[in-house]
């Protein structure tokens, strides 16, 4: 009985280490995944802009199809380049 | 940015639109916009998720490194350009101007 106890603690420890690994590993990834490249499916966003008058939604999921896009990450505003 | 814009009608003529992306407010982003005179639009990814689903965030300048991607009209990346060789909008011209780019 004690020896089946043992066993069950230690499938349980081992299934508890395992789970919070896999759980950091998957945080990290999404926090700080690394760069899509060429082939890549681009993640999809929906992100918001100013057009003097409104804020407006841009999905870019809504160009599949329809348009090529060109998402230029730029630093800060009011900085060159 | 103005590079872009600069080159905006012919990548507007290759059915190709340009986006903008900062960590920046939207507020902030359209008074930058005005200044330097771009028409796209300069989306705010404020507390940068995306720009980290990019994997792109700089933790030295708290925000995204100068990047460029194409992506095509199926959702996929056709190229990327990173850091100084993002400035220089011509290659991405030159790449949706291929004819293949359109099929």
């Amino acid at each position: 009985m004690q020896k089946r106890q043992s066993r069950l603690l230690a499938a349980a420890l081992l299934l508890t280490s395992t789970l919070s690994v896999s759980s950091s590993g998957f945080a990290q990834a999404k926090t700080e995944g690394s760069m899509p490249k060429v082939g890549d499916m681009a993640p999809d966003f929906t992100l918001k802009y100013f057009d003097g008058t409104n804020r407006k939604d841009v999905k870019l999921s809504d160009y599949r199809g329809k348009k090529n896009v060109v998402l230029a990450f730029f630093v800060f505003a009011f900085t060159g380049g | 940015m103005k590079n872009f814009q600069q080159h905006l009608k012919e990548l507007e003529a290759t059915d190709t639109q340009v986006l903008g992306v900062s960590m920046d407010s939207p507020f902030a982003n359209k008074a930058f916009a005005d200044q330097i005179g771009v028409t796209f639009p300069l989306l705010s990814d404020w507390g940068g998720k995306t720009t980290r689903e990019y994997g792109i965030y700089k933790d030295e300048y708290q925000a995204a490194r100068r990047v460029n991607f194409l992506i095509t009209k199926d959702g996929k990346i056709a190229e990327v350009q990173v850091d100084k060789d993002a400035i220089d909008p011509t290659k991405i011209v030159d790449t949706c101007q291929r004819p293949k780019l359109n099929n």
